[in-house]
C-alpha cells in the first residue's frame, strides 16, 4: 500500500517528520518495503500491509491513526460538509446475506470534468492516474478511508432501484477495463442490478455499460459492504483483482460507510457546485455491534517477559484513544469497529508490546522440565548418514520434482509437476555429472549417496540410495537401518559419539568459505618425473604450484609412485582451469614446458 | 584412533542442519519429524488459517493433484500439529520444547536466493511461562553459536503469521550488516486449542528459519540453485 506523507497529514496536523515515521512504522507497525522521495516534495512509503491489518490499515486514515497512536499525538477525521438532500425514489433491496450493508445517493446535474490540481496531486503520489473528478473522488476516499465507493450513471438505469443479488448462472456482464471485457457468472457470485440488467459484480469490478462517461449527468452512489469470502470467490475464480476486491475480501468494517458516504459527497459538492443531492438510502439489516474485550495486565506481562504497569498500560491506551475502564489488573476495552483483527485479551500483547517496544524486553533462556527423545526417523537418517560417509560415499541432494511420477503437482512453475518416486533416478544422473568432474574432485571414482523422501502413489516414503557408476542400491530407510552391518553401527555409534556439550570457550574458530567453481572446461596434464631416491615429493609440489600459475586449480595429486635403481618415479596429476575463459591446450603447454625446464634445471628426468 | 572420514562427506545443508540441530539440542529441545506431504488441517487448518482466507495467498503452495486436499507442506508446522497431537492422544501436556528441520515446498520462481524446495528448522516451545523473552533468548543464544566468531544481534519488527499472536519479523545483525532473517511468534491460543492443548493455561513461542540461508550466509555460497543439483563440487566442508 503506498501511502503519501502529504495525504496523512490531512488527519494529524502534528505530523513526525517522514524519517521519524519511517522508524516507528517499521518497528511498531509494519514492514516497509520502499520509501521514495518525489520531485514534488512528498514522501511516498510502500507499506506492506499484512491479512491482519488489512482491515485498517489499507488506507491513509487507518496508518495516520497509528501512527498517532504511537506517538501519542492528535488524530482527526476531516470534517465534511453535509449537502442539504433532497427527497428521493430510489429503492434499495438486499436478497442476499452477501451484502452486508449498502448506502446509495442520487445525485443529479454533476459536471463530469477533470479534477482540481489536489486531487490529482494526491493520486499521482500514489501512482494512480486522474481520469475524472467523479471517478477521482471514488477514489480519493477509497484510498483516503479505505472503504471502496462505486459512481453508476443513473441514466443506464432502468429505474431508480438496486436490487443486490445472486447472479443468474450463464449471465453476462461487460466489465470496465481492458483485460477482460465480458464475463459469464455463476450463482456464488453476487451481483449489482437495477431488477432489469446486471449493473455491476459485487466488490470486485463495475459493468462497462453502467459506469461513467463524460456526458454523465445524474449519478448512483454506492457504499457497501460485502461478505468477503463472496468476494474473494468470485474475484479468484474470474482472476479480477481491484483495490476494492482486494479490501472487501479481507473484511471491512461495515460502520466505515458513514463516513465515507460523508466524504464523497462533500468531495463531489466541492467539484459541482451545482449539483443536488438526493436522501440517503442505507439499508444495513445487521449493524455490527461494538464489542468489549478484557484483558489482564499481568498476562500481557507475563507473555512478554517484562513487567509492564497499569500506568505503562494506561498511557498506551490513552494515546491510542481507546475507550476503556480499569479495575485493578483487569481492563476492559471497547474495541474500534475498524479493528476486526482484534478478537481476544491475546491480541493486546501486540496493542501493548509494540507501542512499549520490543527492543525493551532482555532476553532470557527459558529453563524448562522437559527430557525428550529424538524422533526415530531423525535419528536413523542421521546415523544412516553417519554410516555412509564412514564407507566413503559423497552426500548429494537433488530435487523431489521430475518429468515424470505417480503424483502431480497443480500449477508449477516449473516444467516438472511430477513428485519422484525413486532416489536412483536422481542419484544415477548425479553420479554421471560428477564422473566428468573426477580430476576437479581429486577422486578415482564417485560414491554417492542420497537419504531423502520419495512419493508414490499410496504415500511417501523415506528412502535411502547409495553407488557407484556400476551400480545403485536404493532402499527404505528402515530397511537400510536393519542391514545386518548397520544394526552394529547404529548401537556403537551412539556409544562412541554420545553429543557432548560443546564449550564455546574451548572452539577456535575459522571460517570456512566457499570456492566458487569456474564454468569453463578444464584441462589435465600428467607428469612423471625421476628423483633421487629420498627426494622429498614436496619438491616437485613446490614446483608445479609456482610454476602452474593461478589456473592450477586443483592441489596436485600423486597417482603412481615406485622406486627403482635408486631413483623413485612420481607422477602426479595437474588440473587446469580459468574462471574467466576456456582454456587453449596451446597455453598449457607453455605451462608444461616451463615446469619440465625448471625440473630439468634440478638434474631430474622427466619419464 | 577415529576412523578417518577423509572419502566421504556430507552435503553443506545436512552439515548446517547437524549444527542447528546440536545447538538446539543443547538448549533443551528435542528432534521431530513428519511428512513432505501433507494434509490441509496440519498444513493450514490446525495452523489457525480460515478457509478461503487471504492469509492464505501468502503461501505459494503446491497442491498435490488428484488427491483432494493435499498438498506439498509450505512449512515443517506441521510437524508440530502432529506432535501435540500425538502428546494429548497419549496423554501428555505441555512443557515441551521441540525442532522440526525438514523439506518445504514453495511454487515460486527460482532465482539466487529462492528455489522451490527448500529446507528449514521450526521450533516450538510451550510451558506455563514462556515469553518473548525466553524467545528472544533462544533465538540470541542460536545465532551466537551458529554464527561464532561474528559478532550478533538481534532485532523484533511486528509483523503476522495466522499461527502466532504476536507475530514477528527477526532480523539479524551479523557484522556491520542486518538481514531479514526469519518469521517468528507466540504461538496462538486456537494453535494449542485446535491439538487439545489449553490456551489459556499454556503460552509459548514458535519460529522457522531457512538452513538454505543460514547454510549460504555460513559459508558465503552465492546461490542457492546450486544447492540440489547433486554436484559434489558443494560438498567443501
Amino acid at each position: 500500500m503506498l501511502i503519501s506523507y502529504n495525504w496523512l497529514k490531512k488527519y494529524i496536523s502534528d505530523i513526525p517528520s517522514a524519517d521519524e515515521i519511517a522508524d516507528l512504522v517499521t518497528f511498531k507497525l509494519c514492514e516497509i518495503e520502499d520509501v521514495e522521495k518525489l520531485p514534488s516534495g512528498d514522501t511516498v512509503f510502500d507499506l506492506k500491509i499484512l491479512p491482519d491489518r488489512a482491515h485498517d490499515l489499507l488506507s491513509h486514515m487507518g496508518v495516520a491513526r497509528e501512527i498517532a497512536g504511537l506517538s501519542g499525538i492528535d488524530f482527526k477525521l476531516p470534517e465534511c460538509e453535509r449537502p442539504k438532500p433532497n427527497q428521493t425514489d430510489l429503492k434499495i433491496d438486499i436478497q442476499t446475506p452477501n451484502c452486508r450493508r449498502y448506502m446509495g445517493r442520487i445525485i443529479r446535474n454533476i459536471t463530469v470534468k477533470p479534477s482540481p490540481e489536489w486531487v490529482v496531486n494526491y493520486l499521482n503520489s500514489i501512482g494512480q492516474r486522474s481520469i475524472n473528478n467523479i471517478v477521482d473522488a471514488t477514489n480519493i476516499v477509497m484510498f483516503g478511508s479505505g472503504q471502496p465507493i462505486h459512481a453508476f450513471d443513473l441514466k443506464q438505469l432502468s429505474y431508480e432501484r438496486i436490487i443486490i443479488k445472486e447472479a443468474k448462472n450463464g449471465d453476462e456482464i461487460k466489465l470496465v477495463g481492458a483485460e477482460k471485457t465480458s464475463v459469464i457468472l455463476k450463482e456464488t457470485d453476487t451481483v449489482i442490478t437495477d431488477g432489469n440488467k446486471n449493473l455491476a459484480i459485487a466488490g470486485v469490478k463495475g459493468g462497462l455499460d453502467s459506469g461513467i462517461s463524460d456526458n454523465t449527468k445524474n449519478i448512483l452512489i454506492e457504499v457497501a459492504n460485502f461478505e468477503p469470502i463472496s468476494v474473494r470467490k468470485t474475484a479468484n475464480r474470474l482472476g479480477i483483482k481491484t483495490d476494492a476486491s482486494k479490501r472487501y475480501e479481507n473484511d471491512l468494517s461495515a460502520s466505515l460507510c458513514d463516513f465515507a458516504m460523508d466524504e464523497i459527497s462533500a468531495l463531489i459538492s466541492e467539484m459541482c457546485p451545482d449539483a443536488s443531492f438526493e436522501e440517503i438510502i442505507d439499508v444495513y439489516p445487521n449493524p455490527q455491534k461494538e464489542r468489549i474485550i478484557s484483558f489482564d495486565s499481568e498476562y500481557i506481562s507475563k507473555m512478554l517477559g517484562l513487567n509492564i504497569s497499569n500506568k505503562e498500560i494506561e498511557k498506551i491506551l490513552k494515546n491510542y484513544d481507546y475507550k476503556f475502564e480499569q479495575i485493578n489488573n483487569e481492563w476492559k476495552v471497547l474495541v474500534p469497529l475498524m479493528r476486526l483483527d482484534i478478537t481476544g485479551d491475546y491480541n493486546f500483547v501486540d496493542e501493548i508490546g509494540r507501542a512499549y517496544g520490543y527492543e525493551k524486553i532482555i532476553p532470557l533462556i527459558p529453563k524448562i522440565n522437559f527430557q525428550g527423545e529424538d524422533n526415530s526417523n531423525w535419528e536413523k537418517i542421521f546415523i544412516s548418514k553417519q554410516k555412509l560417509i564412514e564407507d566413503g560415499y559423497k552426500e548429494v541432494m537433488t530435487y523431489a520434482f521430475k518429468d515424470k511420477g505417480d503424483l502431480e503437482v497443480l500449477a508449477s512453475a516449473s516444467d516438472k509437476n511430477f513428485l519422484r518416486t525413486n532416489l536412483s533416478d536422481g542419484l544415477k544422473e548425479s553420479i554421471s555429472f560428477n564422473q566428468k568432474n573426477l580430476p576437479l574432485l581429486g577422486l578415482d571414482e564417485i560414491k554417492a549417496f542420497e537419504i531423502g523422501t520419495i512419493f508414490k502413489k499410496n504415500g511417501e516414503e523415506i528412502h535411502v540410495a547409495f553407488g557407484d557408476k556400476k551400480k545403485i542400491t536404493e532402499m527404505t530407510l528402515d530397511e537400510f537401518t536393519l542391514l545386518p552391518e548397520n544394526k552394529v553401527f547404529r548401537s556403537s555409534y551412539f556409544i562412541a559419539k554420545e553429543p557432548k556439550i560443546k564449550d564455546l570457550t574451548d572452539i577456535k574458530y575459522v571460517p570456512q568459505v566457499f570456492k566458487p567453481w569456474s564454468v569453463y572446461p578444464f584441462i589435465t596434464r600428467d607428469i612423471a618425473v625421476w628423483v633421487p631416491e629420498g627426494t622429498k615429493p614436496q619438491m616437485l609440489i613446490d614446483i608445479y604450484n609456482s610454476f602452474g600459475t593461478e589456473l592450477l586449480v586443483v592441489e596436485p595429486k600423486l597417482f603412481d609412485c615406485f622406486t627403482k635403481e635408486k631413483r623413485t618415479s612420481f607422477a602426479y596429476r595437474l588440473v587446469f582451469q580459468s574462471y574467466d575463459r576456456t582454456l587453449t591446450d596451446e597455453e598449457i603447454n607453455l605451462i608444461m614446458s616451463e615446469i619440465t625446464s625448471k625440473v630439468i634445471s634440478k638434474g631430474w628426468e622427466v619419464r | 584412533m577415529e576412523k578417518e572420514y577423509l572419502k566421504g562427506s556430507l552435503h553443506p545443508l545436512t552439515l548446517t542442519m547437524n549444527e542447528a540441530v546440536s545447538i538446539f539440542k543443547d538448549l533443551g529441545f528435542s528432534v521431530e519429524v513428519g511428512p513432505e506431504m501433507e494434509d490441509d488441517w496440519h498444513n493450514f487448518g490446525a495452523l489457525n488459517f480460515p478457509d478461503d482466507h487471504p492469509a492464505r495467498d501468502m503461501q505459494d503452495t503446491f497442491f498435490v493433484k488428484d488427491k483432494e486436499g493435499m498438498v506439498l507442506r509450505t512449512h515443517t508446522s506441521n510437524t508440530q500439529i502432529r506432535y501435540m497431537e500425538n502428546l494429548v492422544n497419549s496423554g501428555g501436556k505441555p512443557p515441551f520444547a521441540i525442532v522440526s528441520p525438514g523439506k518445504v515446498f514453495r511454487n515460486e520462481s527460482t532465482d539466487s536466493g529462492h528455489e522451490m524446495q527448500f529446507y528449514q528448522i521450526e521450533c516450538l516451545m510451550i510451558g506455563e511461562d514462556i515469553s518473548v523473552a525466553h524467545m528472544k533468548g533462544v533465538l540470541f543464544e542460536f545465532f551466537k553459536r551458529f554464527f561464532i566468531g561474528d559478532n550478533v544481534e538481534i532485532r523484533l519488527r511486528p509483523s503476522f503469521f495466522p499461527f502466532v499472536e504476536p507475530g514477528f519479523e527477526i532480523d539479524l545483525k551479523k557484522g556491520e550488516k542486518w538481514f531479514e532473517l526469519l518469521g517468528a511468534g507466540m504461538v496462538h491460543p486456537n494453535v494449542l486449542e485446535n491439538c487439545g492443548i489449553d490456551g489459556k493455561k499454556y503460552q509459548g513461542f514458535a519460529f522457522g528459519v531457512g538452513l538454505d540461508r543460514l547454510m549460504m550466509m555460513k559459508y558465503k555460497i552465492p546461490d542457492v540453485r546450486l544447492v540440489y543439483q547433486g554436484d559434489l563440487r558443494l560438498n567443501q566442508f
